[in-house]
């Protein structure tokens, strides 16, 4: 096994005590050895002078002398006392000239570990950083110093777009974000470390741990990123307890809200209770917000990001992990007026492109309403409405309810994508057959089932209408007298008229 | 041989470079020369040959402190104080002397003092070079001992170490040294010359010479190739740093300390290892050459030698390695002056071609 001078300089006890005096530290070393008057140098021997010998002697230039004829690596003396002939010699002969404050025995014993087994030196570090971050659960800034201490050099950890969370790092800028994996770049002379922190079902890392290596440490740079990645485990440690009591906390958020949803009657005590224990206030005007999105997204991951951008629009609400996506609410204590519902729908209006610049959400907004069972309604109109903006990029995936007539939120309600298949195949019995039986059943159910009406919209006979309906009931096996199935096909008549471009009248 | 004014300036430049960056700064011991010529004093040079085999012939020389030795003048009685000394101890009459050590100033004080007192002065010396301790005196190195040892300091104390170890007697001479004045004049028991080729090392006063004529005469390079000895760099001193050096038996040693030449050709590094001379040299960590081999580090611009106690970052320099003499080379002897006598633990570089 060989290393460099310069990796020697880097061990802990070498980069304080030895100083280069000359020659060159990109030397290899093969091994290392006290020197002993009598004995041939091999090449590639680092020569430790460890008795004391006086620094002027004149063998210290014959010793330089054999080790550049044997082709040595070097020769480490204790300091002080050297004649500048030395250093100029050791110059001309190209031979690494070090000297050390430290006994150069001590020096020689860790130049032997090192070259022994490297992995050593690395292994140390690893078992010091676990240890001193091992048994427990450590927020990071406590991480961060640690791991400060044990490198002897700045540490800092980063949110997944470089921003400085805690820590100190000079060339934080230089950590690559978007590419999730363990870096190392080179700074002039120095080298940057950087330690991606990952959640289990992400590869977008959720921070950055990094640390920068200046000058003669930087060569110990092989030695550094397991001991970050244990770090960054310690990191992580952290951020899946914070997510454990973050989920807890959604979940019963989650059910709170499921309940309240539910609500057909005045809510009970208990459920008053919990309300007030989450900071949910029931009286009053409230607001439905429903921030729809893809089920891959991390909903409680990104609880945080969702309600910080709410509140950076100035939008003052209650959010909850629900479903896909979330749902939310803005509780007033007097009916809004119209100018701040307006004004509401502005700022969510802004907060929704906000959000979706990383996230691909849809959002809707419901009408004020008071008391807790308005809460459940202004939210399924919120959700309702959100549904529907999911389907109209024109929009921006934002609508408010507002601003749809109840007509035409129903036939919005109709366009969606489950119902028109559905639509199609009930009233497909119908398609292919004499008469225009599809028409004629929607001019029928428009003219609230009048055979007469029906046949004047469609200039036929009413005889002839009558006919039509009932081999439409035989056709389609319905009773048109019975509410809920006219109620069906009616909507059906619509959404397939709509989806084909007919008019629906 | 004589020795004329027109001779002093090679004798000085060839003693300095042997001296190997130590030995003591010739410019009081030369002027002292060049006075004695002036005034028409006559110094020769005797080869040991001439010499007829019982005449008694005295090592002498000056010890210690060669930077006080300029400050603090020698009266001329300090030599004959010692010499009287040695005589009475030994009972036998000097005929002659021989420098202890060419290196330095003591390559030339001898030609002074042999004036003075009236003695010829031998072609040879105890060293052959710039060496630091008693101990390693080529009479001491042939397992001739040192003792009886007479040192007289110029204030007017003579000291006669009558028995003991040549290493006794440098650690006691060192001890009386800082004792005294700093510096001191040492004189040896006559030898005589019969037995002078075994114990010294004969022609060394003249090889002085005619190094130091050549020297004058042609640059580092040239010097080199005519010597047998080489150019080891040629460039700017970028670093010098002293230190105590390691002491022995409780007591600091020399000062040991390093200069580092970058050389401009090769941009290679060479560091010089020095205590009082310069005692080994690595190029780019490698070593290549050593004592007892001569170390010169010369002045770039005016071909003189440098002192290692002068040597200061800045100044170019060339740096010459010459051959040690013989009498060194040999393997009984080699270790006496080899740089683990210094302390410093490395086999000898030395040059392959002698001449």
């Amino acid at each position: 096994m060989t290393i460099s001078v310069h990796r020697l300089l880097a061990v802990p006890d070498w980069r304080e005590s030895v100083q280069v005096l000359a020659g060159d530290v990109d030397r290899l070393v093969r091994l290392a050895r006290p020197m002993a008057h009598d004995r041939s140098i091999e090449p590639g021997e680092l020569v430790v002078v460890v008795q004391p010998i006086p620094a002027t002697d004149w063998r210290v230039d014959a010793l330089l002398r054999r080790i550049a004829d044997a082709g040595g690596a070097g020769l480490l003396l204790p300091e002080g006392g050297l004649l500048e002939t030395t250093r100029l010699l050791a110059e001309r002969l190209n031979v690494p000239l070090l000297t050390s404050t430290a006994p150069p025995l001590d020096l020689l014993i860790s130049a032997r570990m090192l070259l022994a087994a490297p992995v050593l030196d690395r292994a140390d570090l690893v078992l010091a950083v676990h240890d001193a971050l091992g048994s427990r659960v450590r927020p990071p800034e406590e991480v961060v110093t640690t791991l400060r201490d044990l490198l002897d050099a700045p540490v800092a950890l980063l949110d997944d777009s470089g921003a400085l969370i805690t820590g100190e790092l000079p060339h934080a800028t230089e950590v690559r974000v978007h590419e999730p994996v363990p870096q190392r770049t080179r700074l002039g002379e120095g080298i940057l470390l950087a330690h991606p922190v990952l959640l289990l079902d992400t590869t977008r890392p959720a921070l950055w741990l990094a640390t920068e290596l200046a000058d003669r440490s930087a060569a110990r740079a092989d030695v550094v990123p397991p001991a970050l990645s244990v770090a960054a485990a310690a990191v992580q440690r952290w951020l899946l307890t914070n997510r454990i009591e973050l989920e807890r906390d959604a979940r019963s958020r989650a059910a709170l809200l499921a309940d309240l949803l539910r609500l057909d009657d005045e809510p009970t005590a208990d459920l008053r209770r919990r309300a007030a224990d989450a900071g949910w206030s029931l009286g009053g005007w409230h607001i439905g917000i429903r921030i729809g999105t893809q089920s891959a997204v991390d909903t409680v991951a990104r609880s945080r990001e969702v309600e910080r951008v709410l509140r950076a629009e100035g939008v003052g609400a209650v959010v909850v992990e629900h479903g896909d996506g979330w749902t939310g609410w803005a509780t007033s204590e007097q009916e809004p007026t119209a100018d701040r519902v307006r004004s509401l729908a502005a700022q969510l209006r802004a907060a929704t492109r906000e959000l979706r610049r990383t996230l691909d959400v849809h959002v809707g907004v419901g009408r004020p309403h008071p008391q807790a069972e308005g809460l459940a309604t202004t939210i399924a109109e919120a959700t309702d409405a959100a549904r529907m903006a999911r389907t109209r990029p024109e929009s921006g995936r934002f609508l408010h309810v507002d601003q749809l007539g109840m007509a035409q939120l129903l036939l919005e309600w109709t366009r969606t994508d489950t119902f028109e298949p559905a639509a199609r195949t009930l009233i497909a019995p119908l398609r292919g057959q004499p008469g225009d039986l599809v028409r004629t059943l929607a001019a029928y159910l428009d003219a609230e089932s009048s055979i007469a009406e029906t046949a004047a919209v469609l200039g036929v006979h009413r005889n002839t209408v009558a006919a039509r309906i009932e081999r439409i009931e035989r056709l389609l096996a319905v009773d048109l007298g019975h509410r809920d199935e006219r109620l069906a096909l009616h909507l059906a008549c619509r959404a397939v008229t709509l989806a084909e471009g007919g008019d629906p009248s | 041989m004589q020795i004329g004014l027109a001779d002093v300036p090679a004798l000085e430049r060839g003693v300095s470079l042997l001296g190997s960056g130590g030995g003591g700064d010739t410019v009081t011991a030369t002027a002292l020369l060049l006075s004695r010529l002036a005034a028409g004093h006559r110094t020769a040079l005797t080869p040991v040959g001439e010499l007829s085999g019982d005449a008694r012939v005295v090592p002498i020389g000056v010890i210690g402190a060669t930077a006080v030795f300029a400050e603090k003048l020698p009266s001329g009685a300090e030599f004959r104080a010692a010499l009287a000394a040695i005589e009475r101890w030994t009972g036998h009459r000097a005929d002659a002397l021989v420098s202890i050590e060419v290196g330095g100033l003591n390559g030339v004080v001898p030609l002074v003092v042999g004036g003075q007192l009236g003695l010829p002065v031998v072609d040879a010396d105890l060293s052959g070079r710039g060496v630091p301790r008693l101990d390693q005196l080529s009479v001491a190195a042939a397992g001739k001992g040192l003792t009886p040892v007479v040192l007289a300091e110029p204030g007017g104390q003579v000291l006669v170490l009558a028995e003991g170890t040549s290493i006794e007697v440098e650690r006691t001479a060192r001890a009386f040294l800082a004792g005294s004045g700093g510096w001191a004049v040492l004189a040896l028991a006559p030898i005589p010359a019969s037995e002078l080729p075994k114990c010294a090392i004969p022609g060394t006063m003249g090889a002085a010479l005619s190094l130091g004529r050549q020297a004058l005469s042609a640059d580092a390079e040239e010097l080199a190739a005519a010597t047998g000895g080489r150019v080891l760099g040629l460039g700017r001193v970028v670093e010098v740093s002293r230190r105590p050096g390691p002491g022995e038996h409780g007591r600091t040693g020399f000062a040991r300390g390093s200069a580092t030449v970058r050389d401009h050709r090769s941009q290679s590094l060479l560091r010089l290892e020095m205590e009082n001379e310069y005692l080994f040299a690595m190029r780019d960590g490698e070593p290549v050459a050593s004592t007892p081999d001569v170390l010169a580090v010369l002045d770039h611009r005016t071909g003189v030698p440098i002192l290692c106690d002068v040597i200061r970052r800045g100044v170019e320099v060339t740096v010459l390695q010459l051959p040690a003499a013989g009498f060194w080379t040999d393997p009984r002897r080699l270790q006496v002056l080899a740089p683990r006598a210094y302390g410093i633990d490395c086999d000898p570089v030395l040059l392959e071609v002698r001449r």
